[in-house]
């Protein structure tokens, strides 16, 4: 079922917004963002495709059952438990922001935690049902989300206070020389392929090339769609003051005809969906790692001490959020991914590519 | 068989069956022959008692003759253990003990087996009629609209009190063999005691014995029954119960109405789209109304919000005591309508729902526009055609209301990832509760 | 049955809990009172500086509507002045509905201060779509004002700047975050529509300039009409041609700007408009001849090409800029300080104006 890797990728590419991506970007718009984002491009469609070439040589099979023999058990505890920090941190940052936007936009008086407690049901129902299971609910989810994505997209796109000349004027620094940040803030569209390692064991088959072509395309249109629309709709000068120029943009947005005037409420009530699944997705692989870790000797308590652990993180973290700077931390959290997934794509190429399946 | 065992038997049999007004133990007598005859005057065909027994053993005269009579006669089984004995005794048959040997005649009575109306799933165009009450009229009625030699009858039995006879009925080319071997797990592991419907088994199709979305229809139209049998599906027949269980059931199953293939390609399609637009709307509608007026006005028009506020001006409680108090009202209504004698029910819905709803208003009591959501909601429902699935839905709506007290609209975006990941969690025998498209057989 | 008993406590619980429910958000829709415009006047023989007024939509009830109050207060800031309202109301005040900011004429023609519409830009439960324009002879008026066509409060302005009602192009409508953002564009000059009472009707036929301080130049009717068809905005109006001996009027059905700045041998670029227009004759006080139609399509070209010419030259004389002349340029340009270059170039930069006239028919009658 080839069709769930793009699903995975696309996930991605549609959390950006959340995650403080097109603010970075809007950061660095006359510092070298557009170049940025080509790089950020090829070193994504190459780190991809090298993974999905790994993983194509063990069809059916997740990273948990691929070594499962072939390490000693301490070993595989902390690669386990360490990789799972990782994608546990991935949805969390994700969760978070979102909850602070709704705690901005739609129920300002709702206390955080309170909505934590019913994102946190909502996400612990998901992550453990089978790795299919969520593969399922994504397509669902998408398929129904799709259409509305689309609409605003189409919308933002023919709104006639959307100005190209502010777009070109970003446009005219072009060359201007490629910086880090940039780089490694625009590659977090193209990280949905890091699922792969618990998503491959769906994937009998090697992955076909026009996934890939369908991705390049999709995540250069995303990644200048949420960077550069926000800048036509609030000026080149002006949109670096918004906290979250997407939400701003749609607010911008009037429907005239529908029921519901503002196109804020459509793209925050798709987002709870879309952030649902992405930090679903995420903890997913996290939970099936650390299963992993102890993949001889399941048990339902133990399952249910991992999910402790993530509910308890979770609410200390969401009480905990005035302390920390979110833009800083996810400005650190994105760097340190973007090695963190250089680093495992080569460990992987190198060490598995040629064990038999 | 020696004689002293068919006595035993006899004797034992004879001990085991309480004393019973219905059972008959009569004895026929000619010159040559002898005959015990046991069964129960109740369950059993005396017709056909007359004419396969009583008649023959006195116009045949010689002993070996009527033997071989007994052997070759289809509706004559030998016997093969005291116990099946007992249960066929018990489900109706007559045991004969001849000249050393013991059989058993299937004269059950059939009664019920008349052909009923649909009244459940009616539709407008297309076939009226639905099953009987009687397992071989309804397993004729299956043959009549699928005359395929590669249909298949299974027979089981499920209840460890009522012993009830299921068919077990499937295209051997089309049923997909995991499906089937999933069924036959499912029915061997079901422990209950009195065994009646098919409607039973839906609490059976999950391990916690919970589950909220039927997995498995009940359906009482034959035409139905052969149409999903061209897809593969696993058919139970009930002996007693005029409706068939599909298996396995998905979403786009509870969905569908026959009338779906007696219409025009495009109608068919409009009339399903109205039904999810109503599964939608008599789920949300509630929660969202409460969400709305109590956390979110500024979603609306700024028109709607001033004449939603105003038309909530004289209520003197929060949106949801007004929602949930409405929304009881309904139930009641829907209950008491389907209790009432049907020459009362259309008068129940007339007086509850216009001039109650009417009432409620001028007293202040709810607004306006809670009564159209109400309504609204309960019309969507019954446009759902499937009735378990119909009530499912009715109860799912509770969740997103309570859901939208607490949370807003938050909690009814949630509360409906919520339903839809259920729902995805859902497996029927083997299939996903959300396939859409049927994957081709392979055959 | 045990289990029926459990799920009954939990059901039980959960209903407490919700009567419980105070704060969190949960406030019905009764219980708020919607502000629909926000007034903003300089404070009248007070030490204060601004007198905010909000004027709140009272729910319909049964046959009564458009019913309003509106509350002033006396404040340095407008968040003083909310606060200071909010006990005057008996209902919590909710401003996801407040779609009109009328600021006083006033308030702009002095330098107007960043937190007058950034405030609206901050506070999340202001649309971002609200519309911003000039009330006179002050915004308190304009609020006040109560058409007799109204159903609903301020309905009559969010139809006229929303053009869900008249459709024309005399109104220029600003949305605030056009507003904020042509605040902080270099090369994009904000604009506000015009609000004028006159008794018990309003007018907006006109358009207020300002450069990124303060209000610059107040256009007539027929300048707003052409800086209307300059941005394109909307197509639909009469263009009234008047000749020395000649008067005929254009029912315009589509009007198309193009402009290009055209850098004529580095030295001295100038800015080259193309404009189409597309109408029929509606009146004239003249007898009209289908055969003279190239004619009047000459002479209209003539006139409208004077008109535009001399809009764009005041224009230029105030030194503002809301078509984005200067962001054109930037947007044209590789250099870093393009911008600088801009600014240089714009008070000596010629227009040239070219208006392609094309008369389809001469209405029903021949």
């Amino acid at each position: 079922m080839n069709r769930y890797f793009l699903y995975l990728v696309i996930l991605n590419m549609l959390t950006n917004v959340i995650i403080f991506v097109p603010n970075f970007l809007i950061q660095y718009r006359y510092d070298g963002a557009i170049m940025s984002i080509l790089i950020a491009t090829i070193s994504g469609m190459i780190l991809m495709y090298l993974d999905s070439i790994v993983f194509a040589r063990f069809p059916g099979k997740g990273l948990p059952e691929i070594i499962e023999n072939r390490m000693r058990v301490p070993f595989k505890i902390i690669l386990f438990v360490g990789f799972s920090l990782f994608w546990f941190t991935a949805g969390l940052i994700t969760l978070l922001g979102y909850i602070d936007i709704l705690h901005r936009f739609i129920n300002p008086d709702l206390p955080k935690v309170w909505l934590m407690v019913i994102f946190l049901a909502a996400i612990c129902f998901v992550i453990q049902l089978s790795t299919q299971k969520v593969v399922y609910l994504l397509e669902i989810i998408l398929l129904l989300n799709g259409p509305l994505v689309i609409f605003i997209f189409f919308k933002a796109i023919t709104s006639d206070y959307l100005n190209w000349d502010s777009i070109f004027e970003i446009g005219t620094h072009f060359f201007t020389p490629p910086k880090l940040t940039p780089i490694v803030v625009a590659s977090y569209v193209f990280s949905g392929y890091t699922n792969i390692i618990i998503f491959n064991r769906l994937f009998k088959e090697k992955i076909k090339s026009i996934n890939f072509a369908l991705i390049l395309g999709l995540s250069i249109l995303n990644l200048f769609t949420s960077f550069l629309v926000p800048i036509g709709f609030h000026g080149a000068d002006g949109a670096h003051e918004y906290m979250y120029p997407w939400i701003m943009t749609s607010d911008s947005i009037r429907l005239v005809y529908s029921p519901i005037e503002r196109a804020l409420f459509i793209f925050l009530m798709l987002y709870i969906s879309i952030t649902l699944l992405s930090v679903s997705v995420h903890w997913h692989v996290a939970f099936e790692l650390i299963k992993g870790s102890y993949i001889k000797k399941q048990s339902k308590k133990k399952n249910w001490l991992v999910f402790a652990c993530f509910i308890g993180f979770s609410i200390l973290a969401v009480l905990r959020i005035d302390l920390l700077k979110p833009e800083m931390v996810i400005k650190f959290w994105l760097i340190a991914r973007y090695f963190f997934e250089i680093i495992i794509v080569f460990c992987f190429f190198f060490f598995l590519r040629r064990r038999k399946a | 068989m020696s004689s002293n065992k068919v006595q035993s038997i006899h004797d034992s049999i004879k001990s085991k069956i309480q004393k019973s007004e219905d059972i008959v133990l009569k004895e026929l007598k000619t010159k040559e022959k002898n005959l015990d005859t046991f069964y129960f005057k109740t369950l059993t065909d005396e017709t056909q008692l007359q004419n396969f027994l009583i008649k023959p053993f006195f116009e045949i005269i010689t002993p070996d003759r009527f033997l071989s009579y007994l052997q070759s006669h289809p509706k004559i089984k030998p016997f093969e253990s005291e116990q099946q004995t007992l249960d066929e005794l018990i489900g109706g048959a007559v045991i004969l003990f001849y000249m050393d040997t013991i059989f058993i005649l299937d004269s059950r009575i059939d009664r019920n087996n008349s052909v009923l109306d649909t009244t459940v799933e009616t539709t407008i165009q297309g076939p009226q009629s639905g099953f009987s009450e009687s397992l071989g009229t309804n397993l004729g009625l299956i043959r009549h609209r699928y005359p395929e030699p590669s249909l298949q009858v299974d027979s089981t039995k499920i209840g460890s009190i009522s012993r009830t006879q299921v068919m077990i009925v499937y295209d051997k080319n089309k049923v997909d063999p995991v499906v089937l071997d999933n069924v036959k797990k499912f029915l061997s592991s079901i422990d209950i005691e009195i065994f009646q419907s098919g409607e039973q088994l839906l609490d059976f199709t999950k391990k916690s014995r919970r589950t909220l979305y039927p997995t498995i229809m009940v359906t009482e139209r034959p035409d139905r029954v052969a149409v999903n049998l061209t897809t593969g599906k696993v058919i139970l027949l009930i002996a007693g119960s005029p409706f068939a269980v599909l298996m396995p059931t998905v979403m786009k199953d509870l969905m569908a109405s026959m009338a779906d293939i007696y219409q025009t390609y495009w109608i068919g399609k409009f009339l399903l789209t109205l039904r999810y637009i109503g599964l939608f709307t008599s789920t949300m509608l509630p929660a969202v109304y409460v969400a709305l007026t109590s956390y979110n006005p500024e979603v609306f028009r700024v028109q709607l919000a001033l004449s939603v506020a105003g038309s909530r001006h004289a209520v003197p409680y929060p949106s949801f005591i007004e929602v949930l108090l409405m929304l009881i009202m309904m139930e009641l209504l829907m209950e008491a309508s389907i209790r009432l004698p049907k020459a009362i029910g259309p008068t129940a819905t007339t007086v509850g729902g216009l001039i109650l709803g009417q009432a409620a208003t001028d007293a202040g009591l709810v607004s306006n526009i809670m009564i159209i959501i109400v309504s609204l909601g309960a019309i969507s429902n019954f446009v759902i055609p499937i009735s378990i699935f119909s009530f499912a839905v009715r109860i799912s709506k509770y969740l997103l209301l309570l859901l939208s007290i607490f949370y807003g609209l938050v909690g009814v975006i949630i509360g409906f990832f919520l339903l839809i990941a259920y729902m995805v969690s859902l497996d029927s025998f083997g299939k996903p509760f959300f396939t859409f498209i049927e994957n081709k057989s392979t055959n | 049955m045990k289990l029926t008993g459990k799920w009954f406590s939990v059901g039980v619980l959960f209903i407490i809990i919700s009567f419980l429910l105070t704060g969190c958000g949960f406030k019905d829709i009764d219980k708020r009172l919607f502000v629909v415009s926000i007034g903003i006047d300089p404070a009248i023989d007070s030490s204060k500086k601004y007198l905010i007024s909000l004027k709140f939509a009272i729910p319909i009830i049964e046959e009564k509507s458009n019913e309003s109050m509106i509350v002033s207060e006396e404040a340095d800031t407008i968040s003083e002045a909310v606060r200071m309202i909010k006990p005057k109301v008996d209902k919590e005040i909710d401003f996801s509905h407040a779609k009109v900011i009328v600021y006083n004429q006033k308030i702009v023609q002095k330098e107007i201060e960043p937190n007058l519409y950034y405030w609206f830009i901050r506070r999340r439960d202001i649309q971002e779509v609200s519309w911003v324009a000039i009330g006179k002879p002050s915004a308190l008026d304009v609020l006040k004002l109560k058409p007799k066509s109204e159903r609903l409060p301020s309905n009559s302005l969010f139809l006229a700047l929303g053009r869900d009602g008249p459709e024309t192009a005399y109104i220029i409508p600003e949305f605030l975050f056009d507003f904020k953002r042509r605040f902080s564009e270099k090369g994009l000059d904000p604009y506000l529509p015009i609000i004028e009472v006159n008794k018990n009707a309003f007018e907006i036929n006109k358009v207020g300039l300002l450069n990124k301080k303060q209000l610059k130049l107040s256009l007539k009717p027929m300048e707003t009409m052409a800086l209307n068809f300059l941005l394109n905005n909307e197509s639909k109006s009469a263009l009234v041609i008047d000749d020395k001996d000649k008067r005929l009027v254009i029912d315009t059905k589509r009007v198309k700007t193009k402009y290009k700045i055209v850098p004529d041998n580095q030295k001295q670029p100038y800015i080259k408009f193309d404009i189409t227009i597309n109408g029929r004759i509606e009146e004239a006080d003249f007898s009209v001849n289908n055969a003279d139609i190239p004619e009047y399509e000459k002479l209209a070209r003539k006139v409208t090409q004077e008109n535009v010419y001399q809009f764009l030259v005041k224009m230029q004389k105030a030194n503002v800029d809301p078509i984005g002349f200067g962001l054109r340029y930037r947007a044209r340009h590789f250099e870093k300080d393009d911008w600088k270059t801009w600014q240089q170039l714009y008070p000596s930069i010629k227009f040239k104006v070219n208006v392609d006239v094309q008369i389809e028919d001469t209405g029903l009658v021949e």
